[in-house]
Protein backbone atom coordinates (compact mmCIF):
# COMPACT_ATOMS: atom_id res chain seq x y z
CA UNK A 1 0.00 0.00 0.00
CA UNK A 2 3.38 2.48 -0.07
CA UNK A 3 2.20 3.35 -3.72
CA UNK A 4 -0.18 6.31 -4.16
CA UNK A 5 -1.66 5.36 -6.85
CA UNK A 6 -3.21 1.99 -5.10
CA UNK A 7 -5.26 4.32 -2.27
CA UNK A 8 -8.87 4.23 -3.73
CA UNK A 9 -10.49 7.50 -4.64
CA UNK A 10 -14.35 7.88 -4.51
CA UNK A 11 -15.70 10.26 -6.26
CA UNK A 12 -18.09 12.71 -3.86
CA UNK A 13 -21.45 12.39 -4.96
CA UNK A 14 -22.74 16.48 -4.76
CA UNK A 15 -24.94 17.30 -7.41
CA UNK A 16 -25.24 20.94 -7.13
CA UNK A 17 -22.22 23.48 -8.93
CA UNK A 18 -22.23 25.56 -6.29
CA UNK A 19 -20.69 22.97 -4.19
CA UNK A 20 -17.82 22.47 -7.00
CA UNK A 21 -16.94 25.84 -6.74
CA UNK A 22 -17.23 25.56 -2.80
CA UNK A 23 -14.62 22.20 -2.61
CA UNK A 24 -12.01 24.34 -5.22
CA UNK A 25 -12.25 27.20 -2.40
CA UNK A 26 -11.50 24.73 0.52
CA UNK A 27 -9.10 22.77 -1.44
CA UNK A 28 -7.03 26.28 -2.18
CA UNK A 29 -7.37 27.85 0.96
CA UNK A 30 -5.68 24.09 2.38
CA UNK A 31 -3.06 24.42 -0.28
CA UNK A 32 -2.53 28.13 1.38
CA UNK A 33 -2.73 27.31 4.70
CA UNK A 34 -0.22 24.99 5.70
CA UNK A 35 0.72 24.79 9.81
CA UNK A 36 3.75 22.43 10.01
CA UNK A 37 4.47 20.39 13.21
CA UNK A 38 8.48 20.09 13.19
CA UNK A 39 8.93 16.13 14.97
CA UNK A 40 12.84 16.88 15.20
CA UNK A 41 13.45 13.48 15.15
CA UNK A 42 17.15 13.51 13.91
CA UNK A 43 19.75 15.50 12.50
CA UNK A 44 17.62 16.39 9.39
CA UNK A 45 15.92 19.07 11.81
CA UNK A 46 18.69 21.88 11.55
CA UNK A 47 17.59 22.62 7.82
CA UNK A 48 14.28 23.96 9.38
CA UNK A 49 15.56 27.15 10.88
CA UNK A 50 16.85 28.60 8.11
CA UNK A 51 13.95 27.45 6.06
CA UNK A 52 11.66 29.03 8.70
CA UNK A 53 13.66 32.78 9.08
CA UNK A 54 14.63 35.23 6.97
CA UNK A 55 16.48 33.40 4.52
CA UNK A 56 14.13 31.39 3.03
CA UNK A 57 10.75 32.35 4.77
CA UNK A 58 8.61 29.73 4.32
CA UNK A 59 5.42 32.11 5.41
CA UNK A 60 5.50 33.70 2.26
CA UNK A 61 3.91 30.62 1.45
CA UNK A 62 1.79 30.63 4.16
CA UNK A 63 3.55 27.67 6.04
CA UNK A 64 4.04 28.18 9.91
CA UNK A 65 5.10 26.67 12.41
CA UNK A 66 2.57 25.47 15.08
CA UNK A 67 3.50 23.68 18.29
CA UNK A 68 0.34 20.91 19.44
CA UNK A 69 -0.42 18.40 17.09
CA UNK A 70 -3.94 19.27 17.51
CA UNK A 71 -3.18 22.32 15.18
CA UNK A 72 -0.90 21.42 13.23
CA UNK A 73 -1.95 19.71 9.39
CA UNK A 74 1.89 18.66 8.38
CA UNK A 75 3.92 16.02 10.31
CA UNK A 76 7.48 16.80 9.20
CA UNK A 77 9.50 13.80 10.39
CA UNK A 78 13.40 15.96 10.25
CA UNK A 79 15.89 12.57 10.10
CA UNK A 80 16.03 8.76 11.55
CA UNK A 81 13.57 8.00 13.62
CA UNK A 82 14.92 4.97 16.55
CA UNK A 83 12.08 2.83 17.43
CA UNK A 84 11.15 4.71 20.77
CA UNK A 85 10.80 8.02 18.86
CA UNK A 86 8.34 5.85 16.42
CA UNK A 87 5.98 5.10 18.96
CA UNK A 88 5.92 9.18 20.16
CA UNK A 89 5.62 10.14 16.27
CA UNK A 90 2.64 7.51 15.74
CA UNK A 91 0.91 8.92 19.16
CA UNK A 92 1.27 12.42 17.43
CA UNK A 93 0.31 11.55 13.80
CA UNK A 94 -2.97 9.71 14.93
CA UNK A 95 -3.58 13.23 17.44
CA UNK A 96 -3.50 15.61 14.31
CA UNK A 97 -7.05 16.44 12.92
CA UNK A 98 -7.59 15.31 8.81
CA UNK A 99 -6.73 16.14 6.54
CA UNK A 100 -3.01 15.69 7.52
CA UNK A 101 0.34 15.22 5.62
CA UNK A 102 3.10 13.48 6.15
CA UNK A 103 6.56 14.59 5.07
CA UNK A 104 9.53 12.59 5.43
CA UNK A 105 13.05 14.56 5.79
CA UNK A 106 16.61 13.07 4.77
CA UNK A 107 17.33 9.91 2.82
CA UNK A 108 16.69 8.09 6.80
CA UNK A 109 13.47 7.97 6.45
CA UNK A 110 13.40 6.79 2.86
CA UNK A 111 15.00 3.43 3.48
CA UNK A 112 17.38 3.83 6.71
CA UNK A 113 19.86 5.69 4.87
CA UNK A 114 23.52 5.59 6.72
CA UNK A 115 21.72 3.60 9.76
CA UNK A 116 20.19 0.93 7.68
CA UNK A 117 22.44 -1.62 9.22
CA UNK A 118 21.17 -0.27 12.86
CA UNK A 119 19.26 -2.28 15.45
CA UNK A 120 17.13 0.76 16.75
CA UNK A 121 15.67 2.70 13.96
CA UNK A 122 12.84 2.48 12.15
CA UNK A 123 13.60 2.04 8.52
CA UNK A 124 10.85 2.68 5.66
CA UNK A 125 8.94 5.48 7.53
CA UNK A 126 5.33 4.77 5.08
CA UNK A 127 5.79 1.28 7.10
CA UNK A 128 4.04 2.53 10.19
CA UNK A 129 2.11 5.67 8.63
CA UNK A 130 1.12 6.98 5.39
CA UNK A 131 3.55 9.35 4.04
CA UNK A 132 2.46 11.66 1.61
CA UNK A 133 5.99 13.29 0.32
CA UNK A 134 9.88 12.31 0.51
CA UNK A 135 12.24 14.62 0.28
CA UNK A 136 15.85 12.86 0.09
CA UNK A 137 19.29 13.97 0.51
CA UNK A 138 21.22 14.15 3.55
CA UNK A 139 20.48 16.24 4.83
CA UNK A 140 18.10 18.28 2.37
CA UNK A 141 18.81 21.84 1.99
CA UNK A 142 16.16 24.16 2.57
CA UNK A 143 15.65 24.80 -1.28
CA UNK A 144 14.82 21.12 -1.60
CA UNK A 145 12.43 21.71 1.66
CA UNK A 146 10.90 24.28 0.06
CA UNK A 147 10.35 22.81 -3.44
CA UNK A 148 8.98 20.12 -1.68
CA UNK A 149 6.40 21.48 0.25
CA UNK A 150 5.45 23.51 -2.91
CA UNK A 151 5.08 20.29 -4.50
CA UNK A 152 2.59 19.15 -1.76
CA UNK A 153 0.64 22.07 -2.33
CA UNK A 154 -0.06 21.30 -5.54
CA UNK A 155 -0.98 18.04 -4.48
CA UNK A 156 -3.45 19.49 -2.46
CA UNK A 157 -5.10 21.87 -4.57
CA UNK A 158 -5.32 19.50 -6.87
CA UNK A 159 -6.85 17.08 -4.40
CA UNK A 160 -4.37 13.99 -4.62
CA UNK A 161 -3.07 14.42 -1.66
CA UNK A 162 -4.98 12.43 0.67
CA UNK A 163 -2.94 9.36 1.63
CA UNK A 164 -4.04 10.20 4.83
CA UNK A 165 -7.81 8.37 4.38
CA UNK A 166 -5.07 5.15 3.41
CA UNK A 167 -4.70 5.26 7.41
CA UNK A 168 -7.99 4.56 8.27
CA UNK A 169 -8.72 2.59 5.05
CA UNK A 170 -5.28 -0.04 5.36
CA UNK A 171 -5.21 0.44 9.55
CA UNK A 172 -4.58 -3.51 9.68
CA UNK A 173 -1.79 -3.14 7.24
CA UNK A 174 -0.02 -0.22 9.28
CA UNK A 175 -1.36 -1.31 12.53
CA UNK A 176 0.66 -4.92 11.88
CA UNK A 177 3.82 -3.44 11.17
CA UNK A 178 3.65 -1.14 14.32
CA UNK A 179 3.20 -4.73 16.09
CA UNK A 180 6.14 -6.05 14.71
CA UNK A 181 7.79 -3.71 16.51
CA UNK A 182 6.44 -2.76 19.57
CA UNK A 183 4.99 -6.38 20.42
CA UNK A 184 1.33 -7.46 20.97
CA UNK A 185 0.49 -5.42 23.19
CA UNK A 186 1.12 -2.09 21.40
CA UNK A 187 -2.16 0.46 21.86
CA UNK A 188 -2.27 3.95 21.32
CA UNK A 189 -4.70 6.50 23.00
CA UNK A 190 -6.61 6.95 19.81
CA UNK A 191 -9.42 4.62 18.61
CA UNK A 192 -9.08 4.28 14.82
CA UNK A 193 -11.36 2.42 13.96
CA UNK A 194 -14.18 4.28 15.91
CA UNK A 195 -13.20 7.40 14.46
CA UNK A 196 -13.22 5.18 10.40
CA UNK A 197 -16.35 4.29 11.47
CA UNK A 198 -17.28 7.91 12.59
CA UNK A 199 -16.26 9.70 9.33
CA UNK A 200 -16.97 6.92 7.00
CA UNK A 201 -13.81 5.67 5.88
CA UNK A 202 -13.73 1.92 6.33
CA UNK A 203 -12.45 0.62 3.98
CA UNK A 204 -11.01 -3.28 2.97
CA UNK A 205 -8.09 -3.81 4.87
CA UNK A 206 -9.55 -1.53 8.07
CA UNK A 207 -10.20 -5.22 9.68
CA UNK A 208 -6.79 -7.71 9.84
CA UNK A 209 -5.80 -10.22 11.94
CA UNK A 210 -4.06 -7.45 13.51
CA UNK A 211 -6.99 -5.45 14.32
CA UNK A 212 -8.32 -8.16 15.86
CA UNK A 213 -5.12 -8.66 18.28
CA UNK A 214 -5.65 -5.27 19.20
CA UNK A 215 -9.48 -5.81 19.90
CA UNK A 216 -8.48 -8.69 21.63
CA UNK A 217 -6.16 -6.51 24.70
CA UNK A 218 -7.78 -3.02 23.80
CA UNK A 219 -8.80 -1.35 27.03
CA UNK A 220 -11.72 1.02 26.99
CA UNK A 221 -10.35 4.35 27.48
CA UNK A 222 -10.84 6.96 30.22
CA UNK A 223 -11.06 10.11 30.92
CA UNK A 224 -7.40 11.65 32.62
CA UNK A 225 -7.87 11.38 36.42
CA UNK A 226 -7.05 15.60 37.15
CA UNK A 227 -6.73 15.18 40.72
CA UNK A 228 -2.86 16.73 41.73
CA UNK A 229 -0.62 14.04 42.54
CA UNK A 230 -3.35 11.31 42.76
CA UNK A 231 -0.10 8.88 41.89
CA UNK A 232 0.73 9.47 45.27
CA UNK A 233 0.14 6.99 48.00
CA UNK A 234 -2.51 8.22 50.59
CA UNK A 235 -1.23 8.69 53.49
CA UNK A 236 -1.23 6.06 56.07
CA UNK A 237 -2.94 6.99 59.98
CA UNK B 1 -33.95 55.23 15.14
CA UNK B 2 -36.34 52.86 12.23
CA UNK B 3 -35.48 49.64 13.84
CA UNK B 4 -34.71 48.13 10.31
CA UNK B 5 -31.88 50.40 10.48
CA UNK B 6 -30.31 49.48 13.76
CA UNK B 7 -30.60 45.69 12.23
CA UNK B 8 -28.72 46.75 9.45
CA UNK B 9 -26.43 48.29 11.51
CA UNK B 10 -25.91 46.10 14.19
CA UNK B 11 -25.05 43.11 11.24
CA UNK B 12 -22.84 45.70 9.65
CA UNK B 13 -21.03 46.60 12.80
CA UNK B 14 -19.53 43.13 13.21
CA UNK B 15 -18.95 42.42 10.19
CA UNK B 16 -16.75 45.69 8.68
CA UNK B 17 -14.54 44.66 12.33
CA UNK B 18 -14.00 41.10 10.98
CA UNK B 19 -12.94 42.55 7.60
CA UNK B 20 -10.83 45.34 9.76
CA UNK B 21 -9.46 42.94 11.88
CA UNK B 22 -7.96 40.18 9.32
CA UNK B 23 -6.25 43.13 7.79
CA UNK B 24 -5.04 43.99 11.71
CA UNK B 25 -3.88 40.26 11.92
CA UNK B 26 -2.01 40.69 8.36
CA UNK B 27 -0.76 44.03 9.06
CA UNK B 28 1.01 42.16 12.51
CA UNK B 29 2.41 39.72 11.08
CA UNK B 30 3.43 41.74 8.19
CA UNK B 31 5.11 44.08 10.93
CA UNK B 32 6.41 40.90 12.20
CA UNK B 33 8.26 39.58 8.92
CA UNK B 34 9.76 42.82 8.36
CA UNK B 35 11.25 43.47 11.79
CA UNK B 36 13.48 39.81 11.14
CA UNK B 37 14.03 40.88 7.04
CA UNK B 38 11.38 38.54 5.55
CA UNK B 39 8.77 39.29 2.91
CA UNK B 40 5.53 38.18 5.16
CA UNK B 41 2.77 35.99 4.41
CA UNK B 42 0.57 37.25 1.12
CA UNK B 43 -2.78 39.47 1.37
CA UNK B 44 -5.20 36.99 2.07
CA UNK B 45 -3.46 34.96 4.65
CA UNK B 46 -5.85 34.96 7.74
CA UNK B 47 -8.51 34.60 5.14
CA UNK B 48 -6.86 31.35 4.52
CA UNK B 49 -5.99 30.05 7.76
CA UNK B 50 -9.79 30.89 8.89
CA UNK B 51 -11.68 28.91 6.10
CA UNK B 52 -8.45 25.76 5.66
CA UNK B 53 -9.24 25.55 9.92
CA UNK B 54 -13.01 25.45 9.54
CA UNK B 55 -13.01 22.86 6.88
CA UNK B 56 -11.01 20.31 8.65
CA UNK B 57 -12.76 16.87 8.72
CA UNK B 58 -11.72 16.32 11.80
CA UNK B 59 -13.21 18.10 14.47
CA UNK B 60 -12.63 17.35 17.98
CA UNK B 61 -14.52 18.76 20.30
CA UNK B 62 -14.15 17.82 24.10
CA UNK B 63 -17.34 18.37 25.42
CA UNK B 64 -20.51 20.92 25.43
CA UNK B 65 -19.01 23.71 27.51
CA UNK B 66 -15.71 23.37 25.03
CA UNK B 67 -18.26 24.01 22.21
CA UNK B 68 -20.00 27.14 24.35
CA UNK B 69 -16.71 28.67 25.67
CA UNK B 70 -15.97 29.23 21.87
CA UNK B 71 -19.00 30.86 21.31
CA UNK B 72 -18.76 32.82 24.21
CA UNK B 73 -15.45 33.80 23.15
CA UNK B 74 -16.41 35.38 19.76
CA UNK B 75 -19.89 36.03 21.23
CA UNK B 76 -18.49 38.11 23.63
CA UNK B 77 -16.44 40.35 20.74
CA UNK B 78 -19.50 40.62 18.84
CA UNK B 79 -21.64 41.90 21.45
CA UNK B 80 -18.33 44.56 22.11
CA UNK B 81 -18.65 45.74 18.40
CA UNK B 82 -22.11 46.80 18.58
CA UNK B 83 -21.21 49.23 21.31
CA UNK B 84 -18.27 50.70 19.22
CA UNK B 85 -19.29 53.56 16.64
CA UNK B 86 -17.37 54.11 14.13
CA UNK B 87 -18.02 56.95 11.22
CA UNK B 88 -21.74 56.74 10.34
CA UNK B 89 -22.95 54.16 12.77
CA UNK B 90 -23.69 54.50 16.12
CA UNK B 91 -25.00 50.75 16.86
CA UNK B 92 -26.47 50.79 20.80
CA UNK B 93 -23.39 52.90 21.57
CA UNK B 94 -25.51 54.88 23.12
CA UNK B 95 -27.47 53.65 25.08
CA UNK B 96 -24.61 50.82 25.98
CA UNK B 97 -21.93 53.34 27.55
CA UNK B 98 -18.51 52.59 27.80
CA UNK B 99 -18.67 50.14 31.42
CA UNK B 100 -20.87 47.70 29.60
CA UNK B 101 -18.48 47.65 26.97
CA UNK B 102 -15.60 47.01 29.65
CA UNK B 103 -17.67 44.23 31.38
CA UNK B 104 -18.44 42.61 27.48
CA UNK B 105 -14.50 42.63 26.74
CA UNK B 106 -13.93 40.50 29.67
CA UNK B 107 -16.05 37.65 28.56
CA UNK B 108 -13.85 36.20 25.89
CA UNK B 109 -11.52 35.49 28.43
CA UNK B 110 -13.40 33.60 30.77
CA UNK B 111 -15.55 31.60 27.78
CA UNK B 112 -11.60 30.63 27.04
CA UNK B 113 -11.61 30.08 30.66
CA UNK B 114 -14.91 27.59 30.65
CA UNK B 115 -13.54 26.24 27.39
CA UNK B 116 -10.14 25.23 27.86
CA UNK B 117 -11.48 23.39 31.43
CA UNK B 118 -13.27 20.85 29.76
CA UNK B 119 -9.83 20.11 27.36
CA UNK B 120 -8.58 18.58 30.56
CA UNK B 121 -4.62 19.55 29.08
CA UNK B 122 -2.60 21.00 31.96
CA UNK B 123 -1.22 23.03 29.67
CA UNK B 124 -4.10 25.21 28.99
CA UNK B 125 -5.40 25.36 32.13
CA UNK B 126 -1.54 26.98 32.83
CA UNK B 127 -1.96 29.19 30.14
CA UNK B 128 -5.83 30.02 31.17
CA UNK B 129 -4.74 30.65 34.82
CA UNK B 130 -2.02 32.83 33.44
CA UNK B 131 -4.57 34.35 31.17
CA UNK B 132 -6.47 35.68 34.27
CA UNK B 133 -3.52 37.09 35.90
CA UNK B 134 -2.79 38.84 33.06
CA UNK B 135 -6.21 40.51 32.85
CA UNK B 136 -6.22 41.40 36.35
CA UNK B 137 -3.23 42.94 35.77
CA UNK B 138 -3.51 45.46 32.97
CA UNK B 139 -7.63 45.46 33.84
CA UNK B 140 -6.68 48.06 36.93
CA UNK B 141 -4.84 50.11 34.36
CA UNK B 142 -7.39 50.32 32.02
CA UNK B 143 -9.85 50.64 34.44
CA UNK B 144 -8.43 54.19 35.84
CA UNK B 145 -7.62 55.53 32.23
CA UNK B 146 -11.33 55.03 31.33
CA UNK B 147 -12.04 56.44 34.66
CA UNK B 148 -10.24 59.43 34.20
CA UNK B 149 -11.31 60.14 30.46
CA UNK B 150 -15.12 59.74 31.68
CA UNK B 151 -14.55 62.00 34.27
CA UNK B 152 -13.20 64.58 31.95
CA UNK B 153 -15.58 64.26 29.48
CA UNK B 154 -18.18 64.22 31.68
CA UNK B 155 -19.97 61.25 30.47
CA UNK B 156 -19.72 57.64 30.07
CA UNK B 157 -20.99 57.74 26.47
CA UNK B 158 -18.32 56.32 24.13
CA UNK B 159 -20.94 58.65 21.39
CA UNK B 160 -20.61 62.05 23.82
CA UNK B 161 -17.06 61.52 24.22
CA UNK B 162 -16.40 61.35 20.66
CA UNK B 163 -18.37 64.40 19.26
CA UNK B 164 -16.92 66.53 22.43
CA UNK B 165 -12.97 65.73 20.83
CA UNK B 166 -14.27 66.23 17.36
CA UNK B 167 -16.21 69.56 18.26
CA UNK B 168 -12.95 70.95 19.88
CA UNK B 169 -10.56 69.77 16.90
CA UNK B 170 -7.12 68.62 17.06
CA UNK B 171 -6.48 70.42 20.29
CA UNK B 172 -9.37 69.02 22.44
CA UNK B 173 -8.71 65.01 21.37
CA UNK B 174 -7.65 62.95 24.63
CA UNK B 175 -4.36 62.63 23.61
CA UNK B 176 -3.28 66.10 23.44
CA UNK B 177 -5.36 67.04 26.70
CA UNK B 178 -4.45 63.84 28.50
CA UNK B 179 -0.85 62.75 27.50
CA UNK B 180 -0.58 60.61 31.14
CA UNK B 181 -3.48 58.78 30.82
CA UNK B 182 -3.18 58.20 26.86
CA UNK B 183 0.43 56.49 27.62
CA UNK B 184 -1.47 54.64 30.37
CA UNK B 185 -4.09 53.41 28.20
CA UNK B 186 -1.29 52.40 25.27
CA UNK B 187 0.79 50.27 27.72
CA UNK B 188 -2.76 48.62 29.42
CA UNK B 189 -3.76 48.41 25.20
CA UNK B 190 -0.19 46.54 24.54
CA UNK B 191 -0.86 44.35 27.39
CA UNK B 192 -4.53 43.44 26.32
CA UNK B 193 -3.30 42.30 23.62
CA UNK B 194 -0.82 39.38 24.76
CA UNK B 195 1.73 40.71 22.65
CA UNK B 196 5.45 39.71 23.34
CA UNK B 197 6.72 40.97 26.36
CA UNK B 198 3.58 40.31 27.86
CA UNK B 199 2.76 37.21 26.20
CA UNK B 200 2.51 34.92 29.04
CA UNK B 201 -0.09 32.81 28.40
CA UNK B 202 0.38 31.80 24.51
CA UNK B 203 4.37 31.28 25.42
CA UNK B 204 4.39 28.71 22.82
CA UNK B 205 8.17 27.21 23.57
CA UNK B 206 7.23 26.98 27.45
CA UNK B 207 3.29 25.74 27.40
CA UNK B 208 2.86 25.17 23.67
CA UNK B 209 0.35 28.15 22.95
CA UNK B 210 -1.43 27.65 26.42
CA UNK B 211 -5.81 27.85 26.23
CA UNK B 212 -5.02 26.64 22.17
CA UNK B 213 -3.32 23.53 23.10
CA UNK B 214 -6.59 21.24 22.20
CA UNK B 215 -8.13 23.26 20.03
CA UNK B 216 -8.32 22.08 16.53
CA UNK B 217 -10.08 22.70 13.56
CA UNK B 218 -13.12 24.97 13.52
CA UNK B 219 -12.36 25.48 17.64
CA UNK B 220 -8.76 27.26 16.68
CA UNK B 221 -10.52 28.87 13.82
CA UNK B 222 -13.02 30.49 15.95
CA UNK B 223 -10.01 31.68 18.20
CA UNK B 224 -8.36 32.53 15.01
CA UNK B 225 -11.93 35.15 14.04
CA UNK B 226 -11.48 36.19 17.66
CA UNK B 227 -8.23 37.30 17.60
CA UNK B 228 -9.33 39.80 14.01
CA UNK B 229 -11.82 41.29 16.62
CA UNK B 230 -9.74 41.56 19.61
CA UNK B 231 -7.31 43.85 17.52
CA UNK B 232 -9.79 46.09 16.09
CA UNK B 233 -12.34 46.47 19.82
CA UNK B 234 -8.82 47.16 20.83
CA UNK B 235 -7.29 49.55 18.46
CA UNK B 236 -10.98 51.24 17.99
CA UNK B 237 -11.33 51.94 21.54
CA UNK B 238 -8.03 53.77 22.04
CA UNK B 239 -9.05 55.67 19.15
CA UNK B 240 -12.71 56.80 20.87
CA UNK B 241 -11.29 57.33 23.96
CA UNK B 242 -7.63 59.46 22.96
CA UNK B 243 -7.70 60.41 19.43
CA UNK B 244 -11.45 61.43 18.10
CA UNK B 245 -12.64 58.64 16.79
CA UNK B 246 -12.77 59.23 13.10
CA UNK B 247 -15.38 61.54 11.12
CA UNK B 248 -14.64 59.57 7.57
CA UNK B 249 -13.77 56.15 7.34
CA UNK B 250 -10.14 57.24 5.86
CA UNK B 251 -8.67 58.36 9.20
CA UNK B 252 -10.82 56.77 11.09
CA UNK B 253 -8.97 53.01 9.73
CA UNK B 254 -5.72 55.17 9.43
CA UNK B 255 -5.88 55.80 13.16
CA UNK B 256 -6.60 52.71 14.07
CA UNK B 257 -4.20 51.25 12.12
CA UNK B 258 -1.44 53.42 13.04
CA UNK B 259 -2.20 52.71 16.73
CA UNK B 260 -2.14 49.39 16.69
CA UNK B 261 1.09 49.40 14.92
CA UNK B 262 2.62 51.01 18.03
CA UNK B 263 2.09 47.68 20.33
CA UNK B 264 2.71 45.19 17.95
CA UNK B 265 6.30 46.84 16.64
CA UNK B 266 7.41 46.80 20.04
CA UNK B 267 6.29 43.80 20.51
CA UNK B 268 8.47 41.68 18.21
CA UNK B 269 11.78 43.10 19.55
CA UNK B 270 11.80 41.93 23.02
CA UNK B 271 11.13 38.30 24.85
CA UNK B 272 8.54 37.64 27.56
CA UNK B 273 8.03 38.35 31.50
CA UNK B 274 7.02 36.09 33.89
CA UNK B 275 4.14 36.83 35.49
CA UNK B 276 5.19 37.92 38.27
CA UNK B 277 7.26 40.69 36.60
CA UNK B 278 3.79 41.19 34.27
CA UNK B 279 2.48 41.53 37.29
CA UNK B 280 4.52 43.75 39.13
CA UNK B 281 5.02 46.05 35.67
CA UNK B 282 1.63 46.50 35.16
CA UNK B 283 1.07 47.47 38.76
CA UNK B 284 3.54 50.10 39.13
CA UNK B 285 4.03 52.01 35.51
CA UNK B 286 0.82 52.33 33.91
CA UNK B 287 -1.19 52.75 37.41
CA UNK B 288 0.89 55.07 38.62
CA UNK B 289 1.13 56.97 35.30
CA UNK B 290 -2.89 56.84 35.36
CA UNK B 291 -3.38 57.94 39.36
CA UNK B 292 -1.33 61.64 38.40
CA UNK B 293 -3.44 61.53 34.96
CA UNK B 294 -6.47 61.54 36.95
CA UNK B 295 -5.23 63.98 39.69
CA UNK B 296 -4.48 66.15 36.50
CA UNK B 297 -7.67 66.04 35.42
CA UNK B 298 -9.83 66.11 38.92
S1 LIG C 1 19.72 11.39 6.07
FE1 LIG C 1 21.67 12.10 6.87
S2 LIG C 1 21.20 14.09 7.81
FE2 LIG C 1 19.27 12.98 7.55
S3 LIG C 1 18.90 11.95 9.48
FE3 LIG C 1 19.95 10.52 8.12
S4 LIG C 1 22.12 10.75 8.62
FE4 LIG C 1 21.06 12.55 9.45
Amino acid sequence: MSSINQIPVIEAKRGNPLSKVFDELVRFCRSRSLFILHYCTGCGAIELPPAMTSRFDMERLGIQPMVSPRQADILLITGYVSIKTLKRVILTYEQMGSPKYVIGICSCTVNGGMYWQSYATAKKLDEYMPVDLYIAGCMPRPEAVIAGLQQLMNRIQSGEANSWEDYFRNYDYYLGNQQKLFGDNWQTPTDIITEAKHYNLMGEGTFGEHTRLLEQHQKPLEALDMRLGHNLKEPTE
Amino acid sequence: MAPMELILELTLMPLIAFLVGMMMVLMMRRIAAKIQRRVGPPLLQPLYDIVKLHSKRTQISHGLIHDIGIIMAMGGYIAAETLLPVPGMNGIAEKGGIITLLYLMMIPSLGLALGVGQCANPNGSIGIARALTAMLAYDIPLVIVIFGVAYAAGTTNLVDIIAQQQAGGFAAWGAVEMPLLAIAGLIAMHASLGKQPFEIYIAPAEIATGPMVEMSGKYLGGLFVMQCFQLYTTSVLYVSLFLGGGTTWFDFLLKSFLVLAIPVSIAYLFPRYRTEDLLRLMWKWPVMLGLIGVAFVL
